[in-house]
């Protein structure tokens, strides 16, 4: 393209062009950013979402998708690290690779991978460490997602183990790398790779090939992604080509330097002291997101509202969710679905409702999970440099006419 | 004749990608604010990724964007020298910034 051309097109506002207040208030969190509109532009396989990069692509779902346990193939978010993303992958051509400390080196083709192994599927949250970092005052580096940066879907595939148990475990084999197949510009780039130890891989890490009974889109990994079911989606590496084990460590970037908190109690720290040791942030804690209604809509008085969205956390299972009309001084519990989706997916949530007052009404959520963690409200979180972890109390205000 | 096309294509149907073709990713042009040392962020950022990118990070500290150019220099080997740095530092500061030095 020409410069020329590149400035004309520069005008044009396409994407999200989010830039945060410049208010000094002191440090505190708040209702992460919720009035973003979707763009103009379709992604492949994607209907219209929130945009705030091209390449590589990143893209947020709006809130009044999470009304339901699963998000739909072309709702669901996209988040990418490097610009070159494979656009044409041959099904019949492509092979995973299990290499390093195995007893033989398996090259798997799609075909076998879907008939000479056991096809297991798990329901489960797939949600971005930095989701919702707009919450965070003084404005956390990186991305400033609303709290569209996760969805649930059906994963379908086999398991990691089944695999390694094919290539068969060394005796010294303790890490297990995964590669996938983005790119950098710069060959110097470190690649994308995450390392897990071997005590992480339980039954239910899947090679998935299929979401909500679908190929996976592209822009979701196709056409094998690594799930880890309650761990945040960092690790969940898309367009797998690569496993390769190991005994040592690999220091890595995305391990070793992103997607860290701090290591301590609180998980927290200040801008002008940060925390001198940080640690990944794997697990994911408690969190509920009301998807209807959405902010700033209106509600008719005396009509019979039903309130709904969804609540996860990393697998111990939501016990409750609690929905409060008055600032969070009570709380009532609402409807939770029958949870038959497992305790990694979604639980929707639904609580009736009867407006008897005209004007601004706001809706609290909060779940509870089965060890007894609750969320917090949004003013009560802690700040980290790298806005990880929101999971403040959802709040959403309508009118009343 | 039929029924035999029928039974190949389910046969087959497990390696049909979802998507014959290769994808494309559209262009999106993200607003710019014009200004000395866009130039800079021009030939240094853009190569890896979007404006976009850039922007939705929010208004951060002086501090802020040069740690981001130290990022890409150190950890994502970008070759960027350091009048560069500099003038990009600068731009981003000047239109993205908070105010804040640190």
């Amino acid at each position: 393209m020409e410069r020329r051309d590149f400035f004309k097109k520069a005008a044009v506002v396409a994407g999200v062009a989010a830039v945060g207040s410049t208010t000094a208030e002191a440090s505190a969190t708040h209702q992460p950013i919720d009035n973003r509109k979707v763009s103009d532009v379709a992604f492949p396989e994607k209907r219209p979402l929130i945009l705030y990069s091209d390449r590589p692509p990143l893209l947020e779902t709006q809130r009044d998708v999470f009304t339901s346990i699963l998000t739909p193939n072309d709702q669901f978010f996209v988040r990418w690290h490097m610009p070159d993303i494979p656009t044409h992958i041959d099904p019949e051509t492509f092979t995973i690779s299990v290499n390093g400390l195995v007893e033989r080196e398996i090259n798997i083709s799609l075909n076998d991978l879907k008939t000479k192994f056991e096809q297991v599927e798990v329901t489960a949250v797939l949600q971005c460490g930095g989701n919702s970092r707009s919450a965070f005052t003084p404005i956390a580096g990186g991305i400033q997602w609303g709290s569209g940066a996760m969805g649930c879907a059906t994963w379908k595939g086999v398991r990691l183990r089944d695999l390694l148990d094919q290539a068969g475990l060394k005796k010294d084999a303790e890490w297990i790398g995964f590669n996938g197949s983005e790119k950098a510009a710069y060959y110097e780039t470190p690649e994308f790779i995450r390392e897990l130890h071997l005590e992480e891989l339980d039954d239910h890490v899947i090679l998935a090939y299929q979401m909500n009974g679908e190929d996976l889109p592209y822009l979701n990994g196709y056409p094998l992604r690594l799930v880890i079911p309650g761990s945040y989606s960092d690790s969940w590496v898309k367009m797998l080509s690569n496993i390769t084990v190991t005994d040592e460590y690999k220091h890595l970037f995305f391990m070793d330097v992103a997607y860290r908190v701090p290591d301590n109690e609180c998980e927290c720290e200040t801008p002008e002291k940060k925390a001198p040791k940080t640690k990944p942030i794997t697990k994911m804690n408690v969190k509920s997101i009301i998807g209807y209604p959405t902010n700033g809509g209106k509600l008719s008085l005396n009509s019979h509202v039903v309130v709904r969205g969804v609540a996860f956390d990393d697998g111990h299972g939501i016990k409750k969710v609690l929905v409060s009309t008055d600032e969070g001084k009570t709380w009532q519990e609402a409807l939770l679905d029958d949870g038959k989706a497992g305790r990694y997916a979604y639980r929707a949530f639904r609580f009736t409702f009867k407006p008897t007052k005209l004007g601004k009404l706001t809706f609290m959520a909060k779940a509870i999970n089965n060890i007894g963690e609750e969320q917090p409200f949004a003013n009560e979180i802690k700040w980290n440099h790298g806005g990880y972890k929101y999971n403040g109390i959802d709040e959403v205000t309508v009118e009343v006419i | 004749m039929k029924k035999l096309i029928l039974i190949t294509a389910l046969l087959a149907s497990p390696l049909f990608a979802q998507t014959k073709e290769k994808i494309e990713v559209p262009y999106v042009a993200f607003p710019i604010k014009m200004g000395k040392g866009f130039d800079a962020v021009q030939a240094n950022c853009l190569m890896c990724h979007s404006f976009g990118y850039i922007i939705n990070q929010g208004r951060q500290s002086k501090a802020f964007w040069r740690g981001k150019i130290d990022k890409m220099i150190t950890h994502f080997k970008a070759p960027i020298g350091e009048e560069a740095a500099k003038s990009v530092t600068e731009y981003l500061y000047k239109h993205y910034g908070n105010g804040k030095l640190k």
